[in-house]
């Protein structure tokens, strides 16, 4: 297993112990140990049906929608195990936000799909809740756009203020790690740009993870880049050392386009 | 990061797209032509022909149903052709709760409040318990349960009514007649309202089902990533987002609840003095001895009488504006329905 050994000075967010998740019989992710820093942005590479999304959806325990799942190894965020840790999963959500593959605003007003993280919270106060609104839509690239509208429904905003209307739902809760699934798939070239420019922002204060299938967008906008194949991790390294000098000859094949 | 596109370019040029070198087709073959012969093209004809014929005369027995009802309903009040009986004002059919045709008094309101309340008691009780089940089934149960569940509701729905009416005369009838709330036999509102709600349950909880389950799978997802518990994604995120549909389900739950003859007829009482027999009762608790007096519907009363009026007579032309009238309601929440399943899409 390669955990890359560089000098970093961000501390260690979420860490990953020889975890392995299976979906009833099926072993879909198997061995994989990672640490992720605060304050840097994650990409997760590989071809399709590799599990990262799995992965990602394991720091954030969604995937217990579903049931027949078995996660077993260690998977902790500043230190304490996320699944035997006694981390209440509600706070362990708000904790964790999550973006999706396709934007997926609630049929409510702009307003209310910001406001509905803080309102099961327990806010109630009209002003705090105005001002946590505004403050994630800021953050989100998204106030300027949408200001005027906040009553009027999320379904006719285009794809992409959708997807950062999606971003700024997370925010308002105040969380501490993004983890987001091909956030730009469903988005055209200008939407997907205003993203990542936002990812770059957003990661001054807040640990990104992202599973992209474009290679530029993960060279553009992540400082680590995790290759997985078949449910192992490959490779991880810094993301200009993995697209530059891969140290495995499947991550460069990978990477260059010979297979996935 | 020059080299990547380079490089796949290259190798989708070596060899990744398959590229047809030969010509398949054989040499010198013309293109077919594909001509439909005489016969066929006659044929054709005639099938067009038969198609128009059916739908007219679909069309056709539906406009003519309505045109018998409005002409027979509205001889109660027009002095008509071939009208033997009086024409009665609006006013005394319409707002009248006093019914007495071999008084020549025909106040049709007991009726009219005797079906919707009846009505609006069976919704009361099944648009929740069915939109709930609705829930359970799409989004809780395993998939067994689901698949057990949804084939029970399509088999309960194909049921006839007069099958339920049996079960609440034989069963739940009784059964209400040895307690407290009732002197027997119990027959009335409540009864009736349980056995409606007990038969259109199934239609609801097929479309609530059906709504939950189209709903994208991301809208539950997104809600329990922000930290919501099952029951408050589904309280604050699915159901307001399956609200239309919702609402179509229910709909008609109530189209066929409004309906419904056979059914309420074994379990109602048949009584069109009920509203008459309210006011004079002095109970304390008005509103419950109501659910347990016998009384009488729209649809029950013209089952149970039709059959005993003379054509043309005042009392045959006034149930004939009953199912006039219950004809307009029915399309009403037709229309009301479509209109309804129109706006989830915008």
């Amino acid at each position: 297993m390669l955990i890359p050994t560089i000098p970093e000075t961000k501390p260690i967010k979420l860490s990953v112990r020889d975890m392995a998740f299976s979906y009833g019989q099926k072993k879909i992710l198997d061995g994989l140990s990672m640490d992720i820093h605060a304050e840097r942005v994650t990409a997760i590479i590989g071809p399709s049906g590799c599990g990262k999304s799995t992965f990602l959806k394991c720091f954030n325990r969604i995937h217990e929608v579903a049931a027949d799942v078995d996660v077993s190894g260690d998977i902790q965020i500043d230190g304490v195990d996320i699944y035997r840790g006694g981390i209440d999963v509600v706070d362990l959500r708000r904790r964790v936000g999550m973006v999706f593959q396709k934007p997926n605003p609630f049929p409510k007003s702009i307003y209310e799909n910001v406001a509905f993280g803080p309102r099961l919270f327990g806010v109630q106060d009209r002003a705090t809740l105005d001002g946590i609104v505004e403050d994630a839509l800021r953050k989100a690239a998204l106030w300027d756009e949408v200001k005027d509208r906040l009553k009027e429904s999320a379904s006719g905003m285009s794809g992409g203020q959708q997807q950062r209307l999606c971003i700024a739902r997370a925010l308002a809760v105040n969380p501490e790690v993004l983890l987001m699934d091909e956030p730009c798939s469903a988005l055209d070239p200008i939407a997907t740009s205003k993203i990542e420019d936002l990812i770059t922002e957003l990661k001054e204060s807040l640990t990104i993870v992202i599973v992209t299938h474009n290679m530029q967008q993960a060279a553009r906008v992540s400082d680590y880049t995790a290759f997985f194949w078949l449910g192992r991790l490959v490779e991880m390294d810094l993301t200009e050392r993995i697209f530059t000098t891969p140290k495995v000859q499947m991550t460069e094949d990978y990477i260059t386009g010979r297979f996935g | 990061m020059p080299e990547a596109p380079e490089v796949s370019i290259a190798a989708a040029s070596e060899g990744g797209y398959p590229v047809l070198k030969e010509d398949l087709s054989p040499a010198g073959a013309g293109v077919p032509t594909f001509k439909h012969s005489r016969l066929q093209r006659l044929a054709d004809r005639w099938a067009h022909l038969g198609f128009l014929i059916c739908s007219l005369l679909v069309v056709g027995l539906i406009g003519g149903i309505l045109y018998f009802l409005a002409t027979r309903g509205l001889a109660a009040f027009l002095p008509l052709a071939g009208n033997t009986g009086r024409a009665l004002s609006f006013s005394e059919v319409f707002l009248s709760a006093d019914w007495a045709p071999s008084s020549d008094r025909f106040g049709i309101l007991p009726f009219i409040a005797g079906s919707l309340g009846v009505t609006g008691l069976a919704l009361l009780i099944a648009a929740p318990a069915g939109i709930l089940t609705g829930v359970f089934i799409a989004k809780m149960a395993p998939a067994w349960m689901r698949n057990l569940m949804r084939q029970v509701m399509d088999l309960l729905v194909g049921i006839p009514s007069v099958v339920y009416g049996i079960f609440g005369l034989t069963v739940v009838l009784p059964l209400v007649s040895r307690t407290w709330l009732a002197d027997a036999p119990a027959s009335g509102f409540a009864v009736s309202a349980l056995i409606l709600a007990v038969m259109i349950v199934p239609t609801i909880v097929s479309l609530s089902t059906d709504a939950f389950e189209s709903l994208p799978a991301a809208l539950d997802e997104g809600a329990q990533a922000l930290g919501s518990s099952r029951w408050q994604a589904i309280w604050r995120v699915l159901i307001p987002a399956a609200r239309p549909r919702l609402l179509t389900a229910t709909v008609l739950g109530l189209g066929r609840a409004i309906g419904e003859a056979m059914a309420v007829q074994m379990v109602i009482g048949n009584n069109p003095q009920w509203m008459a027999l309210m006011r004079e009762s002095t109970d304390r608790a008005p509103f419950l001895r109501a659910l347990f007096t016998p009384a009488a519907t729209l649809t029950t009363e013209l089952v149970q009488e039709l059959p005993n009026t003379a054509a043309g007579s005042t009392w045959n032309n006034v149930l004939f504006a009953m199912g006039l009238l219950l004809y307009l309601l029915t399309m009403v929440l037709i229309l009301a329905t479509r209109r309804l399943g129109r706006g989830k899409e915008a």
